[in-house]
């Protein structure tokens, strides 16, 4: 069911769910999250805790937005890879992918796994990597805000 | 908002750890590494030298680490312990994992080290 989701976003090439980063309002990015574990219940906790704030525009990219930021959190297994890849290429203009949590850093638990990927950095270019199994909603925030800081930087 | 007990980040006391394994060998995911070396050491009055390990390198890829605390609750000697901390997001895979330099400054400030 996931996966069809993911493919229903990428179908329809507008982001399902667009985040703005509370307590930063100079920064100006639209979170994509592909939630596929049990890291997608921090960034749940993140929007409950109000660090991650729903975006009022709706779907689609609002305008003065500098990038879309595809959120993979959760453990990306051989039959959901390209589901995430097709989310990844749905996304127009500027796009960064932050890596949360164990699995889709290194595979995690199950770095021994056959049918996992290890590391979504396989499959696409990361940003920001985010340690944790799973990370805080906190760690969420701060490797968005690290994010910021690498793209402004680059 | 963060509990004080939360896992945050795995700090180590190099002076405490006798390189004994058993946390390298525990961990769930393999994610720390060790090296050490063996050295002979003549005390006085002793019949023959003892040996010891002397720890080399230690260390702790957070990208594979599932924050279990198993090392931290299986470690003899406590030579490793929780500190608070979240920010440590980096740019890459490699960025994730922290040798003895890192850890000994996530040591809590809190604990005393076990080797005073």
């Amino acid at each position: 069911m996931i996966s069809l989701a993911l493919m229903e976003v990428a179908e329809r090439r507008t982001p399902e769910r667009a985040y703005r980063v509370a307590g930063a309002p100079a920064l100006r990015i639209v979170v994509l999250d592909v939630g596929l574990a049990c890291c997608a219940l921090e960034v749940g906790a993140a929007i409950t805790a109000g660090l991650l704030v729903p975006d009022v525009a709706g779907p689609g990219v609002p305008k003065g937005i500098d990038a879309t930021v595809l959120l993979i959190s959760g453990t990306v297994t051989d039959a959901l890879a390209p589901g995430v890849l097709r989310a990844w290429d749905a996304i127009d203009g500027a796009r960064h992918a932050v890596s949360f949590g164990a699995c889709a850093n290194t595979g995690g638990p199950y770095w021994d796994a056959p049918t996992v990927t290890k590391g979504i950095d396989q499959l696409l270019p990361v940003t920001v990597y985010v340690p944790g199994c799973p990370p805080r909603p906190e760690a969420l925030i701060a490797g968005l805000l690290r994010l910021v800081d690498e793209t402004a930087t680059a | 908002m963060i509990p004080d007990e939360a896992h945050g980040v795995i700090g180590l006391q190099p002076s405490a750890c006798t390189s004994c394994m058993i946390c390298v060998r525990e961990c769930p995911t393999w994610c720390i590494e060790l090296e050490s070396h063996t050295e002979e050491v003549s005390e006085p009055g002793a019949r023959r030298p003892k040996t010891i390990n002397v720890l080399d390198a230690f260390r702790i890829d957070f990208g594979l680490c599932m924050y279990c605390g198993i090392c931290v609750d299986l470690c003899p000697f406590d030579a490793l312990a929780w500190s608070p901390g979240f920010d440590h997001a980096a740019s890459s895979a490699g960025g994730l994992v922290h040798g003895i330099n890192e850890l000994v400054n996530w040591w809590p400030a809190t604990n005393p080290s076990p080797a005073d």
